[in-house]
């Protein structure tokens, strides 16, 4: 194996007078899933926009494949196979469930390979298949975001950034969820996941960060984190 | 959606088709019916409207940009097709020819304005677009040198056809010059929006972020929409100078215009294009026709007159028109030919479709 897929260097960012990253660094190598895990406004879902190239970072430096991407727009970031989920699903609640995907497949001209993934999204989520004709507002909160990671497939990513999957969704279809990335993982996919939920995270990610006010404050296995005794404190609700 | 069965799905789907078929009938309709009573001629600026509406629809119907300035595009493209054709000018160019020469400079014109102003979101971009409507209409009154300030350019030549010219004393070919160009504007706009680029514009529209994510530049597709839009609106223009036989003067590319643009789309439907069509017969109809042909009736049977304030239609139009959109907000804010996407926003999305059991809240 080379070098990692993804490396952030001393990332700075932030908006306006506020700091919400103050120099942070981690890495994904290819095939792990690797979580960042922290409390509210610990700077998780900045750490991910900056990535993607959303948000700007003021210094330091990302590169993704061994080619540095933060001065890159979003767009072309996305056609490097650097993807991401955002928060809050955020499908196109007007476009029928098959027109989401068709968006999910925006820069890809390879129709037998699109062909392909649309069959594999829905194997992944026969749901999907079943609604496939219906705007996508019309699905529950579950089924938003399996349209959501479906139409991030599309795309053909390398790397997936997903943030907070688990958000609003009930605990039985999160479950199912957190399968479908493992097993998309298996697949060959590098995914790079953002959650609340610490005691998820942990079990399914081999490799995990911890985030508070902007910086890494701990790292390692993610077997080792869960049974870390301030990880069980602040983020697994121990005494 | 449209799964209840029936033939009505299919129908409301070629309603645009329909409505066309419907305009090309009524001439012949007309040939039954006392002369008071024809429509014909007076169905013309309908259609050059019908334009105008169909490039605002791209943009604010589309891709969710609202434009407040397409007067100054329909200006842009009167004045274009003025120069072009009008013999004081050394061009003297053909209809054919000047009238594609009008959408390119309205497209450019759309790239102009769009280039520097289309990172503005939501009402900051309304508010320059409204500015560049002002600034063109005055541009167009203080360059007197070539656009002959408030006289306008005129007279403009007859179009030919194949030799044939159309003559302002017969209006029925026109009415069929026009009809034909607004089903070719109609057949562009449709495939536009069910290509990729129009689930694109309708992605921007839904979710700029959630486009970007998915790779899309919202920037490019933005200004397209911007370039597109603004062509049909120059192209409406050079109809609307065509047809008058003159560029008409600065003062009646003013906000008013925009705003009717806007209400065409809204009354019809944002994003529909059967919508505009009708949004253009209902706005521009009770104006031109309605409102002439009670005057006209009320007139003769000395019932008003031109000069009595109070019986004469014309002076309640703006009431009416008000009065029309409150009551078509609060009972159909939708439109009256809504698209597909739209009508699922306004109401809610899962009446028609039982949510899963199961399903979270959000």
């Amino acid at each position: 194996m080379g070098g990692p897929l993804l490396k952030a260097e001393a990332i700075r960012a932030g908006y306006g007078p506020i700091e919400a990253l103050k120099g942070l660094s981690l890495s994904v190598a290819p095939g792990e899933i690797v979580t960042l895990i922290g409390a509210n406004g610990a700077g998780k879902s900045s750490t991910l926009l900056c990535i993607s190239g959303i948000h700007p970072i003021r210094s330091g430096a990302i590169h993704f494949d061994g080619e540095r991407i933060d001065k890159l727009p979003a767009h072309d970031i996305v056609k490097r196979g650097l993807v991401q989920v955002p928060e809050g699903r955020r499908i196109f609640p007007r476009l029928t469930v098959l027109e989401n995907l068709q968006l999910g497949a925006y820069l890809r001209k390879d129709l037998d390979g699109i062909k392909n993934d649309f069959e594999r999204v829905f194997a992944l989520f026969p749901i999907l298949a079943e609604r496939r004709a219906q705007a996508g507002g019309t699905l529950s909160g579950g089924e938003q975001q399996m349209l959501a990671i479906g139409r991030a497939v599309m795309s053909k990513p390398r790397l997936l950034l997903m943030d907070e999957p688990s958000m609003g969704i009930a605990p039985v279809l999160t479950a199912k969820i957190f399968d479908t990335i493992r097993e998309l993982n298996q697949q060959g996919l590098t995914i790079l996941l953002v959650e609340q939920n610490a005691h998820l995270a942990l079990q399914l990610a081999q490799r995990a960060y911890v985030l508070e006010t902007g910086q890494i404050v701990l790292e390692g296995p993610a077997q080792e984190l869960l049974a870390d005794p301030r990880v069980r404190k602040s983020y697994l609700g121990e005494e | 959606m449209g799964a209840r069965g029936g033939i009505w799905p299919a129908v409301y789907a070629r309603m645009h088709w329909i409505l066309l078929g419907l305009a090309a009938l009524l001439p012949a309709v007309d040939l039954l019916l006392p002369p008071e009573f024809r429509l014909a001629d007076l169905v013309r600026p309908i259609f050059i409207f019908a334009v105008l509406g169909m490039g605002l629809n791209i943009v604010t119907g589309f891709t969710g940009l609202l434009n407040l300035g397409v007067a100054a595009f329909m200006a842009i493209g009167a004045y274009t097709y003025a120069i072009a054709t009008c013999d004081i000018y050394p061009f003297q160019l053909g209809f054919w020819t000047a009238l594609p020469l009008t959408i390119a400079v309205g497209a450019a014109a759309g790239i102009i304005l769009g280039l520097p102003t289309i990172r503005l979101k939501g009402d900051y971009l309304a508010i320059v677009t409204m500015g560049f409507g002002e600034m063109v209409q005055d541009s167009l009154k203080n360059l007197d040198v070539i656009t002959k300030g408030t006289q306008g350019i005129n007279p403009l030549p007859s179009p030919t056809l194949f030799g044939y010219v159309f003559k302002p004393e017969t209006p029925l070919p026109w009415y069929y010059l026009f009809l034909a160009l607004l089903a070719v504007v109609v057949l562009l706009t449709r495939n536009l929006e069910r290509s990729r680029i129009g689930r694109t514009w309708a992605s921007i529209r839904e979710d700029e972020l959630a486009a970007t994510c998915m790779g899309i530049n919202s920037m490019k597709a933005k200004l397209l929409a911007f370039a597109i839009g603004a062509s049909f609106c120059s192209m409406a223009g050079g109809l609307w100078g065509a047809y008058l036989g003159s560029s008409g003067e600065p003062g009646n590319y003013d906000f008013q215009i925009s705003i009717i643009a806007l209400c065409i789309v809204i009354v019809g439907g944002m994003g529909s294009v059967s919508g505009v069509l009708l949004g253009a017969f209902v706005m521009i109809g009770f104006n031109a026709i309605l409102l002439t042909k009670l005057t006209a009736f009320l007139a003769q049977h000395g019932w008003t007159s031109s000069d009595n304030v109070f019986t004469s239609p014309s002076n309640w139009k703006y009431m009416m028109f008000g009065l029309a959109l409150i009551l078509m907000m609060r009972f159909k804010p939708e439109g009256l030919l809504p698209s597909r996407r739209v009508k699922a926003e306004l109401h809610e999305y899962d009446k028609d479709v039982p949510r899963q059991a199961g399903g979270a809240t959000t």
